[in-house]
């Protein structure tokens, strides 16, 4: 417990006593450590310690957010205080009863980078990075981190829940730069899981080191993509971040709510193409998307966003809910006390589809083969997305041919979902950080190999 | 929050451990913020938080640790993780804790007080009306917000430096939707503030910024002659800035390592970074080391001058740092960051550089910075959208289409500099004014 029952009840009662028809806090511990290595040495090791709590209140479809790191029984009174006065004008006897409620751990971590020697974490490092180095001579920089949190939460609400839950989570990252001494390419990559260092028990850290160096030393000896109109196919894994950029945001009640997507006022119609069906599920055992309840205190679900092509639901946060009339999806999320909860994806992807890989390839007379993938960003108004090409094949006569380098890929959300023709079988998943108003959360992106039957590359030649 | 009493208690634990050099770095800020939707306040949120960094050397390695939790408990914790810290350290680059530059000159920046909720509320609600009232096809998805914050920042250390500096300001912003014959567009402004004329003439750009994006079409392909607005070429200068930091040249992350004295732009391209500068977000007298800020020219008339250095990397260059050393927040290690980096403005009014184009791209958008701009190899492939130059005039709306190259190379090529800098104040650290640039590889149709 990081506060007491009754000062939560006291604190509750007074964010609620000029009239707020619902009130929340919601209170975090933070262990973040991490160590980072360059120049084959480690260089920097530091750990932090974040703790605070954010009192929100609720009129209606109106907010007011109030966070501190002071958590003394004053200094959360006082930030209940500002929460009502901003909130209401009346003066009302409120009584809060909370009852403890517990919802099942299915993501238990076992060895948390906290408790863990510090020499166990550098020789994981090093074992990463180091691999990476010695992939090739070219290889002349190397960076490395590893970052290990341990995220404990307490959140309460006028509606009488008060529970609380505790989310550990790992993840390795190596940046290798490939030289020929006129020009740098990188590679990039980061594997992450909701659990503790146990995640090494089926990750090989040599093997991250090596996908990174492997991937600069493609780019190095790659020619620049050429631009235009084509066919693409692009890859399992991180190749999920189309869907994540392209649609998901779209999806989040943030934008629907208000009408500011394109996907608004769209359910039961048909968006895609019969082959997609696409999933956010934040229950899924160790992802590190996954937690096993939201922010707002709701467990995480499995919500099927689009089934065969046909638009099924959004992810809803409570304010969305109001908004929208509709359920809450458990996906209200925040980077930390500091920021106001909102809709956000956990682990989304496009499911398996009918086609086999080899087809999808076989079927492309001429276009780019998206092994992996960068980060890109979207506009949910328009839907106008954008991402980068980190590692790029041309495709001819249905076989991957040369490496190309510098390819981003552009278009918008709803021409995308109905150009993706082909859906494979390999699905799997990547990692990355998504940021958007309540702060950056770990999510996973995911698909099989996808075939997009046509798209705007952006190239150099 | 008492930081007095906790920099007590931890000067007198790190005593005990036997510490001949450490540093505490503590933070607080404050801040207040509203937006609207639909005519009505939708949220107002208000933010206290503080936290206390301790950094020490042990055997000539630098440890941290960091914490929000404000007990004697943790203080004494914290010192002894940031000693364990420092002994797994491998890296044998010098590290300081830092004895005080000879002056620190002030900052001029007047530190405002944050206002209050009804002042605030009204300011963004006023915003919003007189974007509804600009035009018809303003419409719902329209947001307006003012924001405001303080922040209080202290140093001391074992050498008996102690610094402090105090900042606030405040901005509004407005995020204008207009909706004509199913399409959807939107354009944000912000800007510091101001009184109802000025919050007028915000919604009024925004709205007309947003207009004028309507009924875009597509661009041929090929190499174009191109105007990047000074906002855009703002947001490139955020992206390829770290080329210029000595910790990137000296783990061979940039390709300016050794270039120093060489003319890598075009002789109309001077970029300075001022930390004293009245657009600048947060002005301080000193950077997270305690070094001394100051105003230097990154580029002059082309030519590299230096780069940005902290203490540990100016030693290894024997320079002296250029106070470009800071901590992003008490949980940051120092690491070397600008703080107004500014493509400065050249004599060219905008009119005259469009006229010099004559047929071409008056560039106003560049999407997905993050991603598609790389600056370890200096290579950029973007999606851009903007205006189509004709007759030496701006005219009609473009939009997706990407503009790719190289940002040493764009740096190179660039014409003319208006004689207008756009300010990200106050909101980011970077300004440019307008640049021309030649045959920029664009792809559309």
């Amino acid at each position: 417990m990081i506060l007491e029952k009754k000062l939560l009840e006291q604190v509750l009662a007074v964010a609620q006593s000029t009239g707020a028809d619902f009130a929340e806090v919601y209170a975090e511990r933070t262990l973040n450590d991490s160590v980072h290595l360059l120049d084959k040495k480690i260089d920097q090791i530091s750990n932090n310690v974040i703790s605070g709590a954010g009192i929100r209140a609720f009129l209606g479809t109106r907010t007011v957010y109030a966070s501190t790191s002071d958590l003394s029984r004053e200094g959360l009174l006082r930030c209940a205080a500002d929460v009502a006065a901003a909130i209401g004008e009346g003066r009302e006897q409120v009584s809060i009863r909370l009852g403890e409620r517990m919802f099942p751990n299915i993501h238990p971590a076992v060895r948390i980078s906290s408790s863990v020697a510090g020499s166990v974490k550098t020789d994981l490092l090093k074992a990463a990075c180091f691999a990476a180095i010695e992939y090739d001579d070219a290889i002349t920089q190397v960076t490395g981190t590893l970052v290990g949190v341990d995220h404990t939460i307490q959140i309460a609400n006028s509606e009488g829940l008060l529970t609380t839950d505790r989310h550990i989570r790992t993840r390795i990252a190596v940046s290798a730069i490939a030289s020929d001494g006129n020009e740098n390419q990188s590679g990039f990559y980061g594997p992450g899981r909701g659990m503790g260092l146990e995640m090494f028990d089926f990750i090989d850290p040599r093997e991250v080191g090596k996908t990174a160096a492997a991937q600069a030393m493609v780019n190095l000896r790659a020619d620049y993509c050429p631009a235009g109109q084509m066919t693409v196919a692009i890859e399992n894994g991180f190749g999920g971040v189309i869907f994540h950029e392209a649609c998901g945001h779209s999806l989040e009640a943030t934008s629907v709510a208000i009408g500011n997507s394109e996907m608004a006022g769209k359910l039961g119609q048909k968006i895609a193409n019969e082959k997609v069906t696409a999933i956010d599920d934040g229950t899924i055992p160790g992802a590190w998307g996954s937690v096993n309840i939201d922010d707002e205190g709701n467990p995480t679900q499995r919500n099927v966003l689009i089934e065969n092509g046909v638009l099924k639901n959004y992810m809803i946060d409570r304010l969305g809910s109001r908004r929208m009339g509709m359920p809450m999806t458990g996906n209200s999320r925040r980077q930390s006390y500091a920021y106001e909860p909102t809709s956000r994806m956990t682990n989304t992807y496009i499911d398996n589809g009918p086609d086999k890989n080899e087809d999808i390839i076989a079927s492309i007379e001429y276009g780019l083969y998206a092994k992996r993938m960068g980060g890109g960003s979207v506009d949910p108004l328009t839907g106008a997305f954008n991402f980068s090409v980190s590692e790029g094949y041309i495709v001819r006569n249905g076989e991957i041919c040369e490496a190309v380098r510098g390819a981003s890929l552009i278009g918008t959300g709803t021409q995308i979902l109905g150009d993706i023709d082909m859906v494979g079988q390999n699905l799997e998943r990547g990692q990355g950080m998504c940021g958007s108003s309540s702060g950056s959360v770990p999510t996973d992106v995911g698909q099989p190999l996808i075939r997009v039957a046509r798209m705007t590359v952006v190239g150099r030649s | 929050m008492n930081f007095d009493q906790m920099k007590e208690t931890l000067l007198a634990a790190a005593k005990r451990a036997g510490l001949q050099e450490y540093e505490i770095y503590a933070m607080s800020e404050r801040s207040v913020s509203t937006e609207t939707l639909r005519h009505e306040i939708s949220s107002f949120s208000l933010s206290e938080s503080g936290g206390i960094s301790f950094r020490c050397i042990v055997d000539g390695r630098m440890g941290y640790a960091s914490t929000e939790l404000l007990t004697e408990a943790e203080m004494e914790a914290l010192v002894d993780r940031a000693m364990d810290n420092a002994k797994s350290i491998e890296s044998e680059d010098e590290v300081f804790i830092y004895h005080g530059s000879e002056y620190y000159e002030a900052v001029n920046a007047p530190v405002e007080p944050i206002p209050d909720a009804a002042t605030l509320k009204a300011c963004a609600l006023l915003l919003e009306q007189s974007a509804y009232e600009a035009h018809p096809s303003v419409s719902d998805g329209t947001q307006a917000g003012a924001l405001a914050f303080e922040c209080e920042t202290l140093l001391c250390n074992s050498h008996g430096l102690e610094l402090h500096n105090r900042v606030g300001s405040s901005g509004v912003y407005i995020d204008a939707v207009v909706k004509q014959d199913d399409e959807s567009v939107s354009a944000f402004e912000v800007a510091k503030g101001g009184d109802a004329d000025a919050l007028r003439a915000l919604a009024t750009c925004a709205v007309d910024g947003a207009r004028a994006k309507l009924k875009a079409s597509r661009v041929p392909s090929g190499a174009t002659d191109c105007v990047i607005s000074g906002r855009q070429m703002r947001s490139m200068l955020s992206a390829f800035w770290s080329m210029f930091s000595a910790e990137m040249v000296q783990h061979g992350m940039s390709l300016l390592k050794g270039r120093v004295g060489e003319a890598i732009a075009a002789s109309c391209v001077t970029i300075t970074d001022d930390p004293r500068r009245a657009e600048c977000p947060i002005q301080t007298s000193f950077d997270g080391e305690g070094v001394a800020t100051y105003r230097k020219s990154v580029i002059e008339d082309g030519v590299l001058k230096t780069y940005l250095y902290d203490l540990k990397t100016a030693k290894k260059d024997g320079v002296v740092s250029t106070g470009n050393g800071q901590r992003g927040s008490y949980t940051s290690p120092v690491s070397i960051a600008p703080y107004c980096f500014c493509l400065e403005a050249g004599t060219t009014s905008l009119g005259d550089m469009l006229a010099a184009v004559g047929e071409g791209l008056y560039i106003t958008e560049l999407k997905g910075i993050h991603a598609g701009a790389d600056a370890v190899t200096g290579d950029f492939s973007l999606e851009a959208a903007g205006f189509r130059v004709r007759e030496g005039k701006i005219a009609e709306p473009v939009k997706t289409f990407t503009v790719a190259g190289n940002f040493l190379e764009l740096l190179r090529g660039i014409e003319a500099v208006s004689d207008k800098v756009a300010f990200g104040y106050p909101i980011t650290a970077f300004a440019s004014a307008d640049v021309l640039v030649r045959g920029v590889s664009v792809a559309g149709e």
